[in-house]
């Protein structure tokens, strides 16, 4: 067995490794990308906007960069994704992209420099994601671009999915789109974004600073030396307060009665002012960049994707904060926001931008601090606007595949409901006749194989089992789990049905790759080639079922330092290669591998579960835990009717059922009730009948009712595993 | 006896009390314990001091820490207007108006030229100034920051300073009149309730010429006219003929009245004469009975002036209720006259006489309705203050500040309180308190003071002389411009500025009232070359225009060529749009230099009179590369 573990090992290692080195995965990017303004001396930049010979250094809030041709001319702009957005994909992490766009706006090239898609790594070549972006090649960064349908009506273009990386491309269109969207209205390609203006509501109630606290008319941002990477003092970095003028209270509070109505005369129709008070640190928020360039680069206010950056021309004297309670600062500003985008009953957020100083590499990186910051609904006419937020990718695809998740739920709970009512199927069954229980059982089979396997591609794996560990010991988001609609679905019937009957129904009922499996053993069966299908010997089947646990926790151990190798080592599971990416999409030695497995399946009942399956393994531990049992009786302890029919090799000698290994087919659960079938029950159905006496119905415990009352523990009902 | 006399006794028997109010002066100054072993009494010196070095630590800024108030300075006979942040003393910009000035290019560029007047040739009229009294404009009885005007005396010219890009825009020379000394602008309208704002500013003459000006040894036929300046147009509405002459101005609140203290009521020609009265006089105007007079026709004109001049002679204004005008008697040779922020009173200081007169306006206009027969009776205080009351500042507290020139002092005393005292309540103490000043005090005021917001903070005090005060330069001194807190009960003098010779009057107010431009706009300038694909040259005969832009670091174009005897007139935009970012213009050996400051636009006219390569270049810092933004004018033979 250990061959067998260190021979996958290395078939898997050597089929994947050209694979790895020639990808974007984990690439390793030059740290200067992120921070050097010279973006095109460490990006391709050329690759994604063809014929520009010449790319400026990084400009504007968010940065981009703009490239010109041989004549000089500027023939379109480039955007690094992780300057934009951190808009992560289905690794958690986000999916580092070089975007390029003309001067229209209409995208001229993409190209994925660094990503850490498992899914990308194994399975689906990363050219499906290059195809997936080429879509966007000549799309107007204005439009409405969504990955499914194209909606005429709704002025939605479409974009095609990748099967089985739904999260991975969702989150990629989020990602193109936003970026395309933030440059193209500091550039002016996009119009920028009208918000209805604030109308105030004058509550004349003369706050002090500590009500304008309260109510978050002035917010704060501190920054401790700690956070940009200096020995920790105890005076912050920087201290700022900072707030919203135009509302008249909060501006007549700050400024004073004249101060504020003449700030308000300066101010055009359409412009807001804020003030910003340095209340504490060394750090200046103005800096001397605006000195040279005009431009404040230290402090800069976010609506939503807008930026708004404040030149020298944007900038008044705040001659004093006359708010009585006020702290006293040694620096401060009045910056004028000079655009009708701006609103000030919608929410939005000051940010400092410091520079952080990594202590052992002494390298310079921009960090962001910022504060949110909303008005108080008493200041606004009809309280604060409803905002419409783009709804995370998650909940995307949740309303994007809404009929099949409920189709797929509705399966859940019917198998659930079905084998709840297991006792009315197996009473209905005879040894001879198990239709009533298999009927349902080949039927979810089916629709397992054909719409949870192949179509919805929602085949459980070891690797969500080891990334909710990691979750568990690290971080645990919701939205990594519910990305995928269909696997977070699984796992809550997973979960409760380990616990309640055992990992068999779903390993035994619903898993599409055991279910694939045993069909192909039924069928063959049925179709004459029984004769040639064998079980292993009980002693040698106790021995190899062993092997998947060692799978399961050397996956585990692996994952713990690196979760990539882990991955590539969870191709010992074949899910990938028969549902996710097909068998004829890839390598052959996958294609070989589930041909044996498959091919093996049709003389062995499922022989992937019962040795290999690291998935089995992880479920069938909590299995001990399961609420209910299948039943028992005081004879099967000799009985070996039931476990010589087990087809799983669960029941062992003493003829208790293992519920680790059992696939709740059923079958013994039928013997138990069949008075043809189960040895102790034919036999008092002969002496019954011998004496005359009446067939009573068969109890619960899978006795004869008995026909005059007994005393209660001579019928006490034995069950497995007590 | 007055109340001042018996002070001076006090100060003669204790002596010391004088030597602590200087010691005083000296630990503010230093802002360090001064206190040891000079007091006779150790608690007060404490707190003195300590109130001292309170207000000293308010003087001295920190870096980057912002004056609380503009203030704005004439500058004399330097012709300049400047600006001064308060309480640091620290000087911010001179705005040259009256006479040329090399950095801004005041005088060489054609823009400046319009606004200055120039002869036939295109040469400046006039080279030389002196301003003495600079007041803003007014809205709701307080400054609105549109605009502040300046007299220049020597050439009885008026200019106005845009207060939103600090520049000379206007200057208007007023007819018939020599020696345009008091000026003031008005506070609202007498008429319309809701012209709550300046439209007019009032302009005293104060040496009386023959009208029109014929060159006659008789000084009886001399006149002097008060003018009344539109303070929008810039013309002049109309003048008043007058007995006697015009000094200071002053106007009320109310817009009703407008006076000018006179001390050379006797008409003499020189100073022996104009000193004979022992009562001159402070003359009130009713602005809307003159308008109304102007209005009807009853004017006349001198000499090439159009302006309608009506008639303010004692003899045709002796019924009260027709008077356009009306003579308040006040001691011998006045100076000043200041409107209190309470609106009540006009106080004229006696200069020759140690008194000050206070004059209640309510009884002025009932004099003008016919309800009182003799003026004089508006007359509700005439007290002692000291040697040579010049000029008076308010606290808005009631309290009025009086420079006495020749005690070297400024009193601080309570207007009631003299009211009381003339009123025959011998027990008031109008004086409150007297504090030495360095040394000889002309002009005074107070932030705020003109307003009807005083808020008794500063008091800033003109001394014209210095002598030992700063480190010796030669025998011309500056000027010593000292600082006073009387935010308390007594007077703490806290900073000795220096300014350059020689500033007169000056007003200070709260820095919120003013919203200056940080750049100009190319609509201000019909000339603008507003894209650098504008610039270039163009020729019409030997006429040259070169339309230039400055784009830091460098102009475009950046040569040009002319033939000698070219007749050239350069236009300069600055292009550039960052706040502070100023290029300068020189062309050697052209006499030119100018500056544009971001989005401005200039102009120059000058003959290419000699063949040669002439680098222009940047004189204004703005640029790593400076040194490099230059440029060739090739005149070719």
């Amino acid at each position: 067995m250990h061959v067998l573990r260190n021979f996958l090992f290395l078939i898997t290692l050597c089929l994947l490794s050209p694979l790895v080195l020639a990808s974007a995965y984990e690439a390793k990017l030059a740290p200067e990308l992120n921070t050097a303004a010279d973006l095109c001396a460490y990006a391709p930049c050329s690759e994604v906007l063809p014929g520009a010979v010449r790319f400026s250094t990084r400009k504007g809030h968010p940065p981009y960069v703009e490239g010109f041709d041989e004549r000089d001319n500027r023939i379109g702009y480039v955007m690094l994704s992780t300057d934009i957005t951190d808009t992560p994909a289905y690794s958690g992490k986000p999916i580092v992209t070089l975007i390029g766009m003309n001067n229209e706006g209409r995208f001229t090239g993409i190209r994925i420099l660094k990503h850490s898609e498992p899914i990308l790594l194994l399975g689906i070549p990363e050219s499906a994601l290059n195809k997936f972006n080429d879509q966007y090649l000549g799309q107007f960064t204005g439009d409405k671009i969504e990955v499914g349908r194209t909606r005429p009506e709704e002025q939605v273009i479409g974009v095609d999915a990748i099967s089985g990386a739904t999260v991975t491309v969702v989150a990629q269109n989020q990602v193109i789109m936003t970026s395309g969207m933030a440059v193209g209205r500091q550039t002016g390609i996009l119009e920028p974004v009208q918000r209805t203006p604030a109308r105030f509501i004058e509550r004349g109630h003369k706050p002090d600073w500590a009500t304008l606290v309260t109510e978050g008319s002035v917010r704060n941002i501190t920054v401790r030396n700690e956070d940009v990477g200096l020995p920790p003092g105890e005076e912050p970095f920087i201290e700022l307060w900072f707030g919203y003028l135009n509302q008249p209270d909060i501006g007549r509070s700050v400024l004073g009665e004249l101060g504020w109505q003449r700030l308000m005369e300066r101010l055009k129709e359409g412009e807001h002012a804020i003030f910003v008070i340095r209340t504490a640190g060394k750090e200046s928020f103005k800096g001397s960049g605006f000195v040279r360039g005009g431009l404040y680069d230290r402090i800069l206010l976010r609506q939503d994707v807008d930026v708004f950056t404040f030149r020298d021309l944007d900038y008044l004297n705040l001659y004093g904060v006359l708010t009585p309670g006020a702290p006293s600062f040694n620096e401060s500003a009045i910056f004028i926001i000079r655009s009708t985008g701006f609103s000030g009953a919608y929410p939005w957020k000051l940010a400092f931008l410091g520079n952080r100083v990594d202590q052992a590499t002494g390298q310079r990186s921009f960090a962001n601090f910022d504060t949110d910051y909303w008005l108080a609904a008493e200041y606004l006419e009809g309280g604060r606007p409803k905002i419409e937020k783009a709804a995370a990718p998650w909940v995307r695809i949740w309303r994007m595949r809404a009929l099949e998740i409920g189709l797929f739920a509705a399966l859940l709970v019917a198998v659930a409901a079905v084998y709840a009512n297991r006792d009315r199927l197996t009473r209905a069954s005879t040894r001879k006749n198990k239709w009533p229980v298999n009927a349902f059982k080949y039927t979810a089979w089916v629709i397992s194989i054909g719409y949870v396997g192949f179509y919805l591609m929602a085949q459980p794996s070891i690797t969500q089992v080891l990334t909710w560990f990691h979750a568990l010991l690290f971080k645990w988001t919701w939205e990594l789990f519910l990305t995928d609609p269909f696997i977070f679905l699984f796992w809550i019937f997973i979960i409760v049905t380990v616990f309640l009957w055992g990992r068999g129904l779903f390993c035994g009922w619903m898993c599409p790759f055991g279910s694939l499996s045993e069909l192909i053993y039924k069928v063959s069966g049925a179709i004459g080639l029984k004769r040639f299908q064998f079980k292993l010997s009980q002693r040698m089947h106790d021995r190899l079922k062993w092997i998947k646990y060692w799978v399961f926790f050397g996956l585990l151990a692996v994952s713990m330092f690196s979760m990539g190798l882990a991955e590539i080592l969870a191709e010992v599971e074949p899910f990938k290669t028969t549902f996710l990416v097909g068998v004829f999409n890839r390598s052959w030695p996958y294609t070989l591998f589930v041909a044996v497995l498959l091919g093996l399946s049709i003389f062995m009942e499922r022989p992937f579960c019962k040795y290999l399956c690291p998935l089995g393994a992880a479920l069938a531990m909590p299995s001990t835990f399961r609420w209910f049992g299948l039943k028992r009786k005081q004879e099967c302890s000799t009985c070996h009717a039931c476990a010589a029919g087990c087809g799983s090799l669960a029941i062992d000698r003493n003829g208790r059922i293992d519920h680790r290994e059992c696939m709740l087919c059923l079958d013994c659960m039928v013997l138990y009730t069949d008075d043809h079938a189960c040895p102790p029950l034919a036999q008092e159905r002969k002496r019954r009948q011998k004496a005359g006496l009446p067939l009573t119905p068969i109890g619960k415990d899978g006795y004869y009712i008995p026909i005059t009352p007994v005393s209660a523990h001579a019928a006490k009902p034995a069950t497995a595993g007590e | 006896m007055s109340q001042d006399q018996s002070k001076s006794q006090e100060l003669a028997q204790n002596p010391a009390r004088r030597k602590f109010l200087n010691t005083t002066a000296l630990a503010g100054l230093s802002g360090a314990g001064l206190a040891a072993g000079l007091s006779l009494s150790p608690a007060a010196t404490t707190t003195a001091h300590a109130a001292a070095s309170d207000s000293a630590s308010k003087v001295h800024l920190k870096p980057g820490e912002l004056d609380e108030y503009y203030g704005l300075w004439s500058g004399g006979h330097t012709g300049d207007f400047r600006v001064l942040g308060i309480p640091s003393g620290r000087e911010l910009l001179r705005v040259p108006c009256f006479t040329p000035d090399a950095l801004i290019g005041w005088g060489i560029t054609n823009e400046s030229k319009a606004v200055m007047g120039t002869k036939p040739d295109g040469s400046l009229e006039f080279t030389v100034g002196d301003t003495h009294h600079t007041h803003a404009s007014y809205k709701d009885g307080n400054y609105d920051g549109r605009y502040a005007w300046i007299n220049d005396k020597i050439n009885s010219r008026i200019a106005r300073i845009r207060l939103d890009y600090f520049i000379c825009d206007k200057i208007t020379k007023l007819p018939n009149v020599q020696g345009f000394h008091g000026i003031f602008p008005d506070k609202r309208d007498p008429v319309d309730p809701k012209v709550n704002y300046t439209t007019r500013v009032f302009c005293g003459g104060e040496f009386s010429i023959p009208l029109p000006n014929v060159g006659t040894e008789d000084h009886t036929q001399y006149r002097s006219l008060f003018s009344c300046v539109d303070a929008e147009t810039m013309e002049v509405r109309w003048q008043v003929l007058i007995d006697g002459n015009c000094d200071l101005v002053a106007t009320s609140f109310d817009g009703k009245l407008a006076a000018s203290n006179q001390y050379n009521t006797e008409m003499g020609a020189r100073f022996e004469d104009m000193m004979s009265a022992e009562r001159d006089s402070c003359i009130f105007f009713n602005i809307a009975r003159i308008e109304a007079a102007v209005k009807a026709g009853k004017f006349k004109t001198y000499g090439a002036s159009k302006v309608p001049v009506v008639d303010g002679t004692k003899a045709s204004n002796k019924d009260p209720k027709t008077a356009l005008v009306g003579y308040v008697s006040v001691p011998k040779n006045p100076h000043g006259v200041n409107a209190s922020p309470d609106g009540k009173y006009f106080i004229c200081a006696g200069k020759l006489s140690p008194t000050a007169t206070v004059i209640e306006l309510t009884k002025v206009l009932e004099w003008f309705d016919g309800k009182m027969a003799d003026i004089d009776k508006a007359i509700v205080a005439e007290v002692e203050l000291g040697l040579g009351p010049l000029h008076t500042a308010f606290d808005g507290r009631g309290n009025a500040y009086t420079t006495l020139f020749l005690d070297s002092q400024v009193v601080k005393w309570n207007v009631d309180a003299a009211i009381k005292f003339h009123a025959g309540d011998t027990k008031s103490q109008y004086v409150v308190d007297r504090l030495d000043v360095h040394y000889q005090p002309g002009h005074i005021n107070a932030t705020q003071s003109e307003t009807m917001f005083a808020d008794g903070k500063w008091l800033a005090v003109g001394c014209k002389f210095s002598k030992d005060r700063y480190l010796p330069v030669g025998p011309m001194h500056a000027e010593n411009e000292q600082l006073i807190d009387i935010s308390g009960e007594k007077m703490v003098l806290v900073a000795d500025h220096p300014v350059r010779p020689e500033p007169h009057d000056f007003i200070m107010f709260r820095r919120e009232l003013l919203s200056p431009k940080p750049i100009y706009q190319h609509e201000e300038f019909p000339l603008a070359v507003t894209k650098v694909e504008d610039a270039g040259v163009t020729r019409n005969g030997n006429k040259v225009t070169v339309k230039m832009a400055s784009y830091a670091p460098a102009f475009e174009p950046r040569e040009f060529k002319l033939k000698v005897g070219d007749e050239v007139t350069l236009i300069l935009t600055n292009l550039d749009r960052i706040e502070d970012l100023t290029h300068g213009f020189a062309l050697p050996d052209h006499n030119i230099n100018f500056i544009v400051n971001p989005q401005e636009t200039k102009s120059v006219t000058f003959k290419a009179d000699k063949p040669g390569v002439f680098w222009y270049y940047c004189t204004h810092f703005c640029h790593a590369l400076h040194l490099e933004m230059r440029g060739r004018m090739i005149v070719e033979a």
